[in-house]
């Protein structure tokens, strides 16, 4: 007789929770660690689809990256894009956010009409926006005519192409946003903005010194979860511009696609989406730990 | 062995997709193909070729940028899980360097249908003696242009870019831009349409392609004054935002009336002379793109089909293939899609097939068959590196057209790319 | 220091009529209580007081003054919520701070107030903990310490009691009738538990259904509560209530008892009954005994020492004196 027997029925519970992650350990392992794995590999070979490969492995890839300019040029290309395209996302999203909670609290369609464009393919986003940038079809430009204003072409400009895709990944994206920060809202309780007017505070200081900091996790959580998915830009890349003009809309991600399917550079293109991944990973890491930190 | 390893290697890369190969019954065949006229025809008809032979067809049309993905996956993977692949001649020569296609001169020889297909086209798909695909269809560089407008301004079809200068010069306004081509930078973009400007004025890729010289010559003063005149072109007589178009955007313009030229492929300028299509196709006239003093040569791309080298029954692929561009077939395909641009030419004899396209516009037939007449083959290079050096190019070329750099500089940097791509 | 004055006020959401027009007056430093059982409307009366839910009629006055209008934050009221609703994110120092920053009250006498408060309230040791951190009595104190520092000029309280255990409960209850002794300030309490009600009050508001049954004191409601209602809502074991009937010689439709003002006997005695549940609290006994013709068992209260076994005879007396006695509208009569 032990002091401490196994309790039997926990036991068969907790094997019955263990259980139910095996098919998710299972996916991830054959979906995520299999392939980074052998991406991994490809990026210190040399394998191109048509020389085919020697065996020759190293770090000489690593260190084509470094003094590659038109990486540095996708690089720009991709922070412009993340950095405008989260910062806007995030911003619309929580005004919408905001708005629906604490001034139409009770509109409920308006929740679903504002997350239409999420469930929008970001192929279809990406042609409507097309469109909407291209003067010959776009009804702004066919508006402002009527007023004898021309609207500059967006798309033919770096800045204006990085913009209208900004806009085009703002459009579909904003309604994620906008969820998670409805979720929060509705998570902090409506005590403590009762609370606040009775300490005397405005709705503006309420929402400033209340509302606002606990909406700091979730805010981190969204931006980190955007910026994330922003780094994998591709589609609207694909449709609007094709990386013009010239190659100002590379981003990292559409380079390496470049590299690895136009230019059977496969080794290469793995060893860009390699630094990729590794720069999102530590990214995402000091985001989590913050996050961590202010939760706690 | 080392092959084996390799594609284990680059399977991986992707996403486990390897692991999935697809069991075949035995009288069955997945053909892959990217959306066109002719493979959607293919598609609509694929159980008549079930009835006639007993095996089943899965024909798979999607679009062009999955379909690269897709079928790198799967040639990379060696899956065996693609028995007929689309294969567009600007391709072929990476795919055999890469060892994705079979050869299939024998099978070819055998068919009957091999006397009937068009010389030119089918001889592009033929590598170190081998024969690696059957062609389909050949489209061409042609011009649209609007006969009411022209002849308003009171100038004729230009003949040369020179001559299009000037006409350009005289029938843009502000409602109506003189012209729009395809710009957004790509082989298969701008790099279609602007080949046709740089040969005429002499421009060329290779100091000599046919004799095996293939030191890049682009940086040259024809390819120069080219370039100058394609950006002349679309900046000075374009619409508006012209440096981003893409074939849908100059389909469009025509469409809407709001340019005088268009310079496309036989698609898209059939599409603008069709009466069902553009209501401005009454007024829209067909002919050949403008030459210059080295000549005309109209853009050529010829689509045809391949047996890949994993596929697990080459005979009922080849059987396949050769009721795929059988007379019979294209009659019908050409008779149910807007499908002029066969390379099996006994069925231009047909009544039905004449008849349906004369009525679109009275000269079509005749000036895609004399495009197709003027064309070469190599228009864009046949090299296993071409999908490359087309996309480097066609990024400079874009480049310049949006003013990002000069056209000098944008030369230069071209022809220092195409060394690096070339490895020299 | 605030005389709390409502004037046919009336509150309804929608078509619901949560609060039927009424008076009432609250005088200064008075502890007064709101009682009632759930959805009576006392939790909407004292938002109503607060300023957070606008009056659909009549008028709220603090001091004389028109506030129906007036935003919360201005009225000079401090209000405790049942959830404590404390700002998660800062610390207990900020909290208690936070209506001082608000008022623009300088940083030294902020400092100067929360060290006293804390001292008041035995938070000294967790000022620089979050609220997370903290047990639940503690988080009620410090949502008292961020209600005293404002200086309000009345405090409401909303059911503040009813998350802690039974035992914290007594002991909170307590603090508070002591900080209301040493504040003098006018406190508005909301209950559902009416021995709340009566430890801590010095006028109890009995609400029902909307409407104000009874004011006054624990003691008025207990020895003359107005109607059926508040007479079986205040005393605890319930008050019998019983059909007039029962009772010769006593003119009333129905008439009530209170437990422990029931005889006993083991004789003779007006009513016969047979003993069922005894609870047995040690002080006390309760038990529940049945009487033929009545449909409810009659309570009644003995001292602990009483010894009475399930199913034995035995009988009941009401005390005279202390019978009450309702009309057919349950008023009572006098």
């Amino acid at each position: 007789m032990t002091s401490k027997p196994q309790p039997r029925a926990t036991a068969e519970l907790e094997r019955g929770y263990r259980n139910m992650l095996l098919p998710a350990v299972f996916a991830v392992g054959i979906f995520a660690i299999v392939p980074l794995a052998g991406m991994l590999a490809l990026s210190f070979s040399d394998y191109h689809l048509i020389r085919g490969t020697n065996w020759d492995f190293g770090f000489k890839n690593f260190v084509r990256l470094v003094s590659d300019k038109r990486l540095m040029g996708s690089v720009y290309a991709m922070s412009v894009l993340s950095f405008f395209g989260v910062l806007t996302q995030v911003l619309i999203g929580a005004a919408i956010a905001v708005g629906l909670s604490k001034i139409v609290g009770k509109w409920r369609l308006g929740r679903v009409l504002f997350l239409l464009p999420y469930a929008v393919p970001h192929v279809a986003v990406a042609l409507i926006w097309l469109s909407l940038f291209t003067p010959t079809l776009s009804p702004i430009n066919a508006f402002f005519d009527l007023f004898g204003i021309t609207v500059p072409s967006f798309l033919t400009t770096q800045n204006g192409a990085l913009f209208a895709i900004v806009m085009a990944d703002t459009w579909t994206n904003f309604p994620f946003a906008m969820l998670i920060i409805l979720a929060a809202l509705q998570g902090i309780s409506p005590d403590l903005d009762e609370a606040a007017a009775l300490d005397g505070a405005t709705r503006v200081q309420s929402f400033f010194y209340v509302t606002l900091p606990l909406l700091i996790p979730a805010f981190l959580m969204v931006t980190l979860f955007r910026f994330i998915d922003s780094l994998k830009h591709f589609p609207m890349i694909f449709v609007m511009t094709k990386g013009g003009p010239g190659r100002s809309t590379q981003a990292t991600n559409y380079y390496a696609y470049i590299q690895t399917f136009q230019n059977s550079n496969v080794a290469y293109g793995a060893a860009i989406a390699v630094t990729l991944f590794i720069v999102a990973a530590i990214i995402s890491f000091y985001v989590a730990r913050l996050n961590q930190r202010i939760t706690s | 062995m080392k092959r084996l390893l390799t594609t284990l290697l680059s399977a991986s890369l992707f996403a486990g997709v390897a692991a999935t190969t697809t069991v075949h019954a035995q009288d069955e065949i997945n053909v892959v193909m990217f959306g066109m006229p002719y493979t959607k025809g293919l598609q609509a008809i694929a159980g008549d070729f079930e009835k006639e032979t007993g095996i089943k067809a899965n024909i798979d049309v999607i679009g062009q940028d999955v379909f690269e993905n897709r079928i790198t996956l799967s040639f990379t993977g060696n899956t065996g899980d693609i028995d007929v692949v689309h294969t567009p001649v600007i391709q072929v020569q990476r795919w055999v360097a890469a060892d994705w296609l079979k050869p299939i001169t024998a099978e070819v020889d055998a068919m009957a249908v091999k006397s009937d297909i068009m010389a030119g086209p089918l001889d592009a798909y033929k590598i170190n003696g081998e024969q690696w695909a059957v062609p389909y269809m050949a489209a061409t560089g042609l011009m649209t242009y609007r006969k009411d407008i022209l002849e308003a301004a009171g100038v004729e079809v230009p003949q040369t870019w020179e001559e299009m200068l000037a006409v350009a010069a005289k029938v843009h306004s502000d409602e109506t831009a003189a012209i729009a081509m395809r710009a957004v930078p790509g082989q298969g973009f701008n790099m279609f349409i602007f080949p046709m400007v740089m040969r005429a004025y002499g421009g060329k890729f290779f100091e000599d392609y046919t004799a095996g010289d293939l030191t890049p010559a682009i940086n040259s003063p024809e390819t120069l004054e080219a370039l100058n005149v394609y950006m002349k072109l679309l900046n000075e007589y374009g619409p508006q935002g012209a440096g981003n178009f893409n074939f849908a955007e100059v389909q469009a313009a025509a469409q809407n009336g709001q340019i005088t030229f268009a310079v496309e492929g036989t698609g898209i300028a059939a599409s603008l002379v069709d009466p069902d299509k553009s209501k401005f196709a009454d007024k829209t006239g067909i002919t050949l793109p403008p030459g210059g003093p080295a000549g005309r040569s109209p853009a050529i791309a010829v689509h045809g089909l391949g047996i890949p080298a994993s596929a697990k029954n080459p005979e009922l692929s080849a059987k396949f293939i050769e009721w795929a561009v059988s007379a019979e077939t294209m009659t019908k395909i050409a008779l149910a899609q807007p499908f002029s641009n066969f390379t099996t030419q006994s069925v231009a004899q047909n009544e039905e097939v004449i008849a349906k396209y004369s009525k679109v516009h009275p000269d079509f037939l005749a000036v895609q068959a004399e495009a197709l007449n003027l064309a070469v083959g190599h228009y864009r290079p046949l090299l296993p590196e071409w999908p490359a050096l087309g996309q480097a190019i066609g990024e400079n070329i874009n480049g310049a057209l949006n003013g990002l750099m000069s056209p000098e500089e944008a030369l230069e940097a071209a022809e220092q790319e195409m060394r690096d791509i070339l490895g020299l | 220091m605030a005389r709390i004055e409502l004037k046919n006020v009336e509150k309804a959401f929608g078509k619901v009529e949560v609060i039927k027009p009424l008076n009432l007056e609250i005088e200064d430093g008075e502890f007064v209580v709101f009682v009632g059982p759930s959805g009576c409307g006392k939790s909407t009366l004292l938002r109503l007081i607060a300023g957070l839910e606008d009056t659909t009629a009549g008028t709220i006055e603090i001091d004389g003054r028109d506030s129906t209008s007036m935003p919360p934050g201005k009225r000079g009221l401090a209000m405790v919520f049942q959830s404590y609703a404390l700002y998660p994110h800062m610390t207990v120092r900020k909290n208690i701070a936070f209506p001082m920053r608000m008022a623009k009250i300088p940083r030294a006498e902020q400092k100067q107030r929360i060290e006293s408060a804390a001292q008041v309230l035995n938070l000294t040791d967790y000022l620089d903990r979050r609220p997370g951190q903290l047990s639940g009595g503690q988080r009620q104190r410090v949502a008292i310490g961020r209600a005293i520092v404002r200086e309000p000029s009345a405090f409401l309280f909303d059911e503040p009691l009813s998350n802690l255990d039974a035992a914290l409960r007594v002991g909170m209850r307590m603090e508070i009738t002591e900080l209301h002794k040493r504040l003098e300030t006018t406190m508005v309490y909301v209950t559902h538990d009416q021995v709340e009600a009566m430890t801590m009050a010095d006028k109890i508001v009995v609400l029902h259904d909307g409407v104000i049954e009874q004011v006054g004191s624990p003691l008025e409601l207990y020895n003359r509560p107005v109607n059926l209602f508040v007479a079986g809502f205040i005393g605890s074991p319930k008050m019998n209530i019983i059909d007039g009937g029962q009772a010769p010689g006593i003119d009333a439709y129905k008439i009530g008892i209170r437990p422990e003002h029931i005889n006993i006997s083991t004789e003779s005695g007006l009513w016969e009954a047979t003993v069922g549940v005894a609870e047995h609290l040690g002080s006390d006994t309760f038990f529940h005994a049945r009487v033929d013709g009545m449909s409810d068992p009659i309570t009644v209260r003995t001292d602990g020492s009483m010894q009475v076994n399930r199913g034995s005879t035995i009988y009941l007396s009401p005390d005279e004196q202390k019978i009450h006695r309702f009309d057919a509208q349950g008023i009572r009569i006098d």
